[in-house]
């Protein structure tokens, strides 16, 4: 049994995917451990969660600091001493009493630590953070090496994010924790983490919930290249899919490129609880008038179009040209953002896709189909994706040692490019197994990356430099086929 | 603006032998230290791929006979000199090497950058018209420079500042006034050529400029002769764009040379270049990588310090980490200076019939 659950911003949708689908919406003001009463029993249980990014737009005021080790190269404002260099030696050490004085000298919610080349030597930053935890919690400092990979800007940018996302996600995990045992999070690129993953990268979780929809309806229709469009309650998010999955990109924040890979999706301000004045305004409310709400919105301007939605008479107050014209007004900006894309055919999912989507399509001069299940799309794609994994192992036969995902392990001896590769392989695979994957699903296991140079000192061939990155990349898990 | 970077993973295919000086381990640890930098990410910065440098580009710098050579060697394998053989499948990648120091230009010519760099392997300086030598198959630098010169630039002029004279590029250029040449590198050292007097032949007299140092020597004379002899040389000479052969192995921590020039010096060296070209050639500028064997200490830092010298960013964080102060101190000879000086009173007086600024 894969239960998939989605926590949106005034809705959580459950979908359970068995010999056949059955699906669910709570409203958020029951609490998750509410939801999670429904779907006792065994079975996979996956996340997917809009509330930390939600939580981050509505605090204004927080405030992350960067503690950044920038070493030689190009220079950073606001760093402290200590170098690590390309080949994770320690080349200048960081001094504690400047950590603590600057840490002291800059007060904020939440710290971000980044060192360059952390990725191949964490010690800094785990020095520097030892020193932090006088001045925040631990679910309030976020260190940037267990992201993997090169690139100190973008793990800036990353690391700032996820100190700003941390702690809700550490809350939420503590909350789905204690009522099942064992859960997976449902992360921005489609594919399945394991919790402790999460919290140290929290921002894989952003645009989860456009992922979700999209593998949703590649499930459910079978499409390979598509454009879903999502008419959700306050957004309509548009996602295409190319042989079957969301396209990956690289995430940006506070505009720069991050580190994090997320799906395409453009998302437009106006869904089903979205008000109207004179016209249509990008924001929302409450609940439509035919859903107990206290003003029209455009689910009741289609209600005076003609259709029947909820307690349609509730609808009758609204003008009914204003409501014909909100509705176009509506089904124009979508077709116009639908132009934005060359997918030959629209995929419609969410709860009113059946009353609008036809309409958009044919503005967009597009063919359509609305799959069963349409309005449970995003929990659905939750349950069915499967556990990915990405491995960054980098080998250093001359010191002895390998650094995988950030950590640094002792390295015995150093074998060839084919062994080094099995090995990663057999690690990725054990790490998915112990996440939960299963093990068809890890038949493929791809290998993004492998280079290796000799490393020469005076006349002698010492040993061996290697890189390797592997991984389980995101799909539908074969249990759901 | 952008600084275009040339570089393809390509560059670090090509090896003699796993041991030798020019080998893939010269340039991972830079591609290491600019990815891990941002560079290829960064808004000042444009990364391009190269493309193999055409026959007929090829042609323009080396002899038929030669060509040939390369591609029958490069089929069996072959040799030049005892620090030069030819492996397998070596030409495609020297091209490549060749095509990117055209790209470099080209994209500078064509103002897809304000000015570009080339981080290409194998090196090219000592390659001859008809034969390799030093590391060196085919000259990309002179390649290139006959191609932009192909292109409607009419003079260019070339600042190598690799370690090793430049004789391959000197004695393509020898008899040609269209191409102002010159070298700082140190002697004692490979290939020995390079003196003061070596100033061109035919009308070329007067366009190749030699500036000898002894080992130890460091930032300061770099600097001194760059606004002594090679500044007032380029206002006169008037450029329409300006190369430098940007070789490290001056790096302090260099194994095959003995010099003192740090990763900062050189970058403050571009930085100036790059004022110059402002100055003279409407900015046209590139930068092609040459030698340079200090693999940690010395070409991560020094490389990364060229490319943000041509961006124009910030260089006070260019420079080596702390550990290596005192092989500075070691590698320095104070007493280098003063002949650095002499050299460059003996160079303007041979220079002074020649060019107007070292006249008395
Ligand atoms: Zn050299």
């Amino acid at each position: 049994m894969l239960v998939g659950m989605d926590v949106g911003g005034t809705n959580t949708d459950l979908a359970v995917v068995e010999d056949g689908i059955s699906s669910l919406k709570v409203p958020n003001t029951r609490g998750i451990a509410d939801v999670l009463h429904h779907v006792r029993g065994p079975g996979r249980l996956a996340v997917s969660t809009s509330t930390p990014l939600n939580h981050l737009l509505t605090r204004r005021d927080w405030k992350v600091t960067s503690l950044l080790i920038p070493g030689p190269g190009l220079r950073w404002p606001g760093g402290v001493k200590g170098a690590v260099n390309h080949c994770g030696d320690i080349v200048e050490e960081v001094d504690r009493e400047e950590v603590t004085s600057f840490l002291a000298s800059h007060p904020a919610d939440a710290l971000a630590v980044i060192g360059k080349f952390s990725v191949r030597n964490p010690a800094l930053e785990q020095k520097v953070a030892e020193y932090a935890r006088g001045f925040y919690p631990d679910e309030r400092i976020c260190l940037s090496h267990p992201l993997a990979v090169l690139g100190f800007p973008a793990r800036v940018a990353t690391t700032r994010l996820n100190a700003s996302l941390k702690e809700e996600v550490f809350r939420i995990t503590k909350l789905v924790e204690s009522e099942r045992n064992t859960f997976l999070f449902f992360r921005g690129d489609a594919g399945l983490s394991p919790p402790g993953d999460v919290i140290r990268n929290p921002s894989v979780l952003t645009n989860s919930s456009a992922a979700a929809v999209g593998l949703g309806v590649s499930y459910l229709t079978g499409l390979r290249d598509c454009l879903v469009i999502d008419v959700g309650g306050t957004t309509t998010d548009l996602v295409p899919l190319e042989s079957g999955m969301p396209i990956p990109e690289v995430l940006v924040h506070e505009g720069t490129r991050t580190a994090t890979h997320v799906v395409r999706a453009h998302s437009l301000p106006f869904g089903g609880d979205s008000v109207i004045r004179d016209g249509l305004m990008p924001w929302r409310e409450g609940n439509a008038l035919a859903f107990g709400g206290s003003g029209p919105t455009l689910t009741d301007a289609l209600n005076r179009t003609g259709f029947e939605i909820g307690d349609y008479h509730a609808s009758s107050g609204l003008d009914r040209r204003l409501a014909e014209q909100v509705v176009d007004e509506y089904c124009r900006k979508v077709a116009e953002a639908v132009q934005g894309f060359d997918s030959p055919r629209i995929a419609g999912c969410g709860y009113l896709a059946p009353f609008l989507v036809p309409e958009i399509a044919r503005e967009a001069g597009r063919q359509f189909s609305i799959p069963p299940h349409a309005e449970c799309a995003n929990a659905i794609g939750v349950a069915v994706s499967r556990v990915s994994l990405t491995l960054v192992a980098h080998f250093d036969g001359v010191r002895g040692r390998s650094v995988v995902n950030g950590e640094v392990r002792r390295m015995e001896r150093m074998g060839d490019e084919d062994e080094l590769v099995e090995s990663c392989r057999q690690e990725v695979r054990r790490q998915a197994l112990e996440a939960g994957a299963h093990p068809r699903d890890l038949d493929e296991i791809r290998v993004l990356t492998c280079s290796s140079y000799d490393v020469v000192r005076g006349a002698f061939r010492r040993s061996r430099i290697t890189d390797i990155v592997v991984q389980v990349a995101p799909g539908i898990t074969v249990e759901a086929r | 603006m952008t600084t275009v970077i040339v570089f393809d993973e390509a560059y670090l295919r090509h090896e003699q032998s796993p041991d030798h000086p020019e080998r893939r381990e010269r340039l991972s640890y830079t591609f290491d230290q600019l990815r891990e930098d941002g560079i290829f990410d960064h808004p000042s910065f444009r990364h391009v791929f190269p493309v193999e440098a055409t026959q007929e580009q090829v042609a323009r710098v080396h002899l038929p006979e030669y060509i040939s050579f390369l591609k029958e060697a490069s089929t069996r394998g072959g040799f030049i000199d005892f620090d030069t053989v030819v492996p397998r499948g070596l030409l495609p990648l020297a091209l490549l090497a060749a095509g990117g120091a055209i790209r470099a230009a080209l994209s500078v010519l064509r103002g897809d950058g304000e000015n570009a760099f080339a981080l290409v392997r194998p090196p090219g300086h000592h390659a001859r018209a008809g034969t390799g030598a030093g590391f060196c198959y085919l000259n990309n630098m002179a390649i290139a420079v006959r191609e932009i010169q192909q292109q409607g630039i009419r003079r260019v002029m070339i600042l190598d500042w690799d370690a090793h004279h430049g004789d391959g590029t000197q004695s393509i250029f020898y008899g040609d006034s269209s191409v102002l040449f010159t070298s700082i590198h140190q002697r004692p050292l490979y290939p020995g050529s390079g003196d003061t007097s070596e100033i061109g032949e035919g009308d070329g007299m007067g366009y190749t400029v030699n500036m000898p140092v002894p080992p130890g020597t460091g930032d300061g004379s770099y600097h001194y002769l760059f606004d002594t002899i090679i500044a007032p040389l380029a206002r006169e000479f008037a450029p329409d764009f300006i190369a430098i052969s940007a070789g490290q192995d001056v790096h302090f921590t260099d194994p095959l040379a003995g010099l003192a020039v740090t990763a900062r010096g050189y970058a403050e060296l571009v930085r100036k270049a790059r004022q110059l070209a402002g100055e003279v050639c409407g900015g046209r500028l590139v930068a092609v990588l040459e030698g340079g064997y200090s693999v940690e200490g010395g070409l991560p830092y020094t490389n990364l310090g060229i490319a943000a010298a041509l961006a124009g960013l910030d260089l006070e964080n260019i420079r080596e980490p702390e550990v290596f102060a005192d092989w500075l101190l070691k590698a320095q000879d104070p007493s280098a200076h003063q002949r650095v000086c002499r050299m460059a009173d003996t160079l303007r007086e041979t220079l002074a019939p020649y060019w107007e600024c070292f006249s008395f």
